[in-house]
This record gives C-alpha cells, sequence and structure tokens, in this order.
C-alpha cells in the first residue's frame, strides 16, 4: 500500500472486550466480591489492525457485530480483556447520537464542559464557543439547560462540539443523521470537509452503503466480534450487502 | 499515584468548572436559592436545640455553636457519601461517551460540598462573634482537622462509589449505616460527659473517625483548648492510606463500571 511510509494513528492488537454477566447483583445472591461468576459475552474476539495517519476506515456490521463495542474501546471507554490498543498520542474524540450532556446545565456551560473533557483549555473554547452556537442552530436556546431540548436540538449542540472542536482522531458513530434535512445536509458537508484535512483520522461506523463508499478509504467488515474481511469499500460493501440480502 | 496528579493536573479546570456550575443550577433551581446554604443547617439547629435542651435538658456551653459544628461535618459527609454511592450511574451519559477518570466525578461532588461546608463554616464563626466565645490561638488547629475531614471523606467515598457500581442494595445499607454512626457521633449531644464508661467512650470518641473529628474542632473553635488525645493525627494517616487504596481501586477498574452499567 502506498500509504506504507506513513505514521500510524491508531494501532489495534489482537483485541479482546468480553461483558462477563456481572449485571449489577444484590447481596441476597452473592458476596461482595466485585465479579461475578456469570457467562462470558464475547463482543470482540481478536481484532488486530492497523490505521495510517489520515486514513478514513469505515466499519460495517450487522447489528451486534461489536462495532460499537470497538469504538468505545479504541476511545478509551472499556478496558480491552485482552490485547491492546495504541493511540500513539494522538486526542481523540467519540461522536455519537447524544454525547453525554449534564442534564440540568445549560448548553452553553455543557460546550465548556464537553470541551475540557477533549482536552481543551477554557480560552481555546472562548475562541470556539461563537462558532459553535452559530453552527448548532440553537440560538437563545443554548442558555437553557439541555434537558428542555428536543432530541434534535440534543444531536445538533453534539454534532457541532465535536466538528468544530477537532480532534486528531475522530470516532462517528452512525451520526450522518443528525436533525432534520437541512442540518443533515449541513453536518454531511462539514464532516466530508473534517475528514478531508489529511491529517486527521477518522473511522466511522455505519450500515449506510452511500455514506461509506462516499467517504472511507477502507472498510472493515466485522462478523460476530472478528473481521470478516477488509479491504476497498466498493467491494466490501458489494459482498455485505449481498450477505444481508441472503441473512434475511 | 503519580498517574493522579497528572490527570487532576490535566483535569483541574475541568473540576472547577463543573462545580461551579452545578452550584449554579442548584442555585439558579430552588425558589429561595442561595439562602438554602445558610437556611438549611440553621433550620436543622434549631431541631436538634429544641431536642436537646428541652427534652434531654442538656446544658452545654455555647450549645447553638456546638451544634452547628457538629452538622456542617457530618452534612459534608452525610452527602459525600450518599452521592458517591450512585455517583457512577447518575452520571452514565458521560461516562459511556467520554473517557474521563472516575475520581474527577468524585471531585467535582467534593468541590460543591466543601463549599457549602465552607459557607456553613462561616456561620460559625459569626455565631462565635456574637456569642462572644474566647479566641484563642488554639483556632488555628481548625485547619489541620479540616484537611483530615477532607482526607478521611474523599477516602471513604472513594470505595463507596466503587462498591456503589457493583451492589445494587449498597444504598439501603449505606442508609442504616449512616443514621447509626449519627446517632454516635454526637452532633447534638457530648458523647464526652454523657458517657461514663471509658470503654465505650474510647470506642465512640476516638475509633469513630467522625465523632473525633467534631469533638476536636469543638475543642480548638469554641473550649480554647489543644485538640485532645492523638486520635486525630492516627486517623490522619488513616485517611492518607484509605486515600490512596480507593484512588488505585478506582484506576484499577474503572473501565470495567461502563460494562456493568449496561
Amino acid at each position: 500500500m502506498k500509504n506504507n511510509n506513513k505514521e500510524i494513528a491508531i494501532s489495534v492488537n489482537d483485541l479482546h472486550v468480553y461483558y462477563r454477566d456481572m449485571n449489577r447483583f444484590s447481596l441476597k445472591k452473592n458476596g461482595i466480591k466485585g465479579k461475578g461468576s456469570g457467562k462470558i459475552f464475547k463482543a470482540i474476539k481478536g481484532v488486530t489492525f492497523e490505521i495510517p495517519k489520515g486514513q478514513i476506515l469505515g466499519i460495517c456490521g450487522k447489528n451486534g457485530s461489536g462495532k460499537s463495542t470497538l469504538l468505545r474501546a479504541i476511545a478509551g471507554i472499556f478496558s480491552p480483556d485482552k490485547g491492546s490498543i495504541n493511540l500513539h498520542k494522538n486526542t481523540i474524540s467519540l461522536l455519537s447520537i447524544g454525547v453525554g450532556f449534564q442534564k440540568q446545565l445549560t448548553g452553553y456551560e455543557n460546550i465548556y464542559l464537553s470541551g475540557m473533557l477533549l482536552g481543551y483549555t477554557k480560552e481555546e473554547i472562548d475562541k470556539k464557543v461563537d462558532e459553535i452556537i452559530e453552527f448548532s442552530e440553537l440560538g437563545e436556546f443554548v442558555y437553557r439547560p439541555v434537558r428542555s431540548y428536543s432530541s434534535g436540538m440534543y444531536s445538533k449542540l453534539a454534532f457541532s462540539i465535536t466538528a468544530i472542536l477537532e480532534t486528531d482522531i475522530m470516532l462517528i458513530d452512525e451520526v450522518l443523521s443528525v436533525g432534520d434535512v437541512h442540518f443533515k445536509e449541513k453536518s454531511y458537508n462539514k464532516m466530508k470537509e473534517l475528514i478531508n484535512d489529511s491529517n486527521r483520522t477518522v473511522v466511522i461506523v455505519s450500515h449506510s452503503t452511500k455514506t461509506i463508499v462516499e467517504l472511507c478509504d477502507k472498510v472493515i467488515w466485522l462478523h460476530e466480534g472478528l473481521i470478516r474481511d477488509e479491504g476497498d469499500p466498493e467491494k466490501i460493501m458489494t459482498k455485505y450487502e449481498e450477505f444481508m440480502r441472503q441473512e434475511q | 499515584m503519580k498517574r493522579f496528579f497528572k490527570d487532576l493536573k490535566k483535569y483541574k479546570n475541568y473540576i472547577l468548572y463543573a462545580s461551579k456550575s452545578e452550584l449554579k443550577t442548584e442555585i439558579i433551581n430552588s425558589y429561595l436559592g442561595w439562602t438554602w446554604m445558610i437556611l438549611e443547617p440553621l433550620a436543622f439547629m434549631l431541631i436538634y436545640m429544641f431536642i436537646a435542651g428541652v427534652i434531654f435538658k442538656s446544658k452545654v456551653e455555647y450549645f447553638p455553636i456546638f451544634v452547628f459544628i457538629g452538622l456542617s461535618v457530618w452534612n459534608f459527609f452525610n452527602k459525600m457519601v450518599v452521592a458517591s454511592v450512585k455517583l457512577i450511574s447518575n452520571n452514565r451519559d458521560t461516562v459511556t461517551k467520554v473517557y474521563l477518570p472516575k475520581f474527577v466525578l468524585l471531585f467535582t461532588k467534593m468541590g460543591v460540598n466543601m463549599f457549602k461546608m465552607f459557607v456553613s463554616f462561616i456561620l460559625v464563626g459569626v455565631f462565635m462573634i456574637f456569642y462572644k466565645v474566647p479566641i484563642t490561638w488554639n483556632i488555628l488547629w481548625f485547619f489541620p482537622i479540616m484537611v483530615t475531614v477532607i482526607l478521611f471523606t474523599f477516602g471513604v467515598s472513594c470505595l463507596m462509589m466503587h462498591v456503589g457500581v457493583f451492589v445494587e442494595d449498597l444504598t439501603n445499607l449505606t442508609n442504616i449505616a449512616l443514621r447509626m454512626v449519627f446517632y454516635l457521633t454526637g452532633v447534638f449531644f457530648d458523647l464526652s460527659t454523657r458517657v461514663h464508661n471509658v470503654v465505650y467512650r474510647t470506642l465512640l470518641l476516638d475509633l469513630n473517625p467522625l465523632a473525633n473529628f467534631i469533638y476536636n474542632l469543638r475543642n480548638v473553635l469554641i473550649y480554647s483548648s489543644a485538640p485532645v488525645g492523638m486520635w486525630t493525627l492516627i486517623w490522619f494517616f488513616i485517611s492518607i492510606l484509605l486515600c490512596i487504596l480507593g484512588i488505585n481501586t478506582i484506576y484499577k477498574y474503572e473501565n470495567t463500571y461502563v460494562k456493568v452499567m449496561r
């Protein structure tokens, strides 16, 4: 591949993520020990890949194939049970429907809080806050508590924060369908603009063949926690669609 | 521990901003706003003054201040422990979307409640002037004792937060335990003169850290004496150990919290 001489942005090495069936339990059944003896559900069972800097990687797969888990593991929210993930000191943000807001606080305060969680200083956010508010189209609503927002406004704000406070690596979870038609188009274009920055590494999880073929350089097809196929978007997506049709 | 200080530095602004916002919203959302921070302890003080003064006929010098000191510390500890049990699941929106060291959530809560305690102690100061309490250099002991109170509370909260993720009925257990400790702490009566049996007195006054802290705070603030006994110092070191244990436990398990919450 021609990317060989490029820096690597993310390396995932033999990644396993398990969910132990240790749902919160009551004292009746167990002792105080943290780990229940329950069944183990293996969400990801040994995935290895590397993403060179600037690449746009798509991940497809049917529901429950481990896509979101993989994304969260890369974002550092889940710990791998085996294997490793190396981000090579890049900053990272996970963009998914409804980024975590403190519901009782205003949108404005949440911009600052989210920004600080992404590793920005207050001064840096000061400079960008107007742009975020403008892009989100929330107007005066930005000074009201987030709990009064409609779900569309909620996602608009979430998208705007992550889109404008740029990070080296962006992880996108099915987010291209945010808000109404107008905002969808706007966010899609913003997305393209962000993605076209050759320094930015992007991982997109999507069911939409159109999105993946149009945006991505490469696709990984996850199936039951393993990589079933990877390579050129168009080829893989054709295979994937065929497979999904047969499943039905 | 090195990682702890690095993370603390990194998230310092977040913690400050989040505590400030939380305080602000709490104030905006209630009808009487910031006055609640004064009204609440004041109301409780009156209740306990009534119980102790009228029903039990207790005769403690500077009784309102006596109760107020106890309440300030107790409220801080109580609120922190209650909040930390459910802290992770109450913040699930944040926790499932970004990585943040989980003690950051705890620090935010600490910020909020420390501010409330601070206001409460300003009131203690006002009362002290009002009642013309003789002021001596012993008052400076207030600061090291408060540091111990804060360290102890943080250590306990860390562990409660961790266990709270896994154990569903911890809320019920803590409620019972806290109520018990409340009565054993002598918030509105004087343990040192009420309990005459020496064994019980050591148990209640020295081995119950909160009773010990409150007892000595009263000594240094209103009774012009130095802290009595070595136990506050011993609790200081135990608290540091608790904090280290708590922080290490959280670091070790924090990334599994999200998996459990599904």
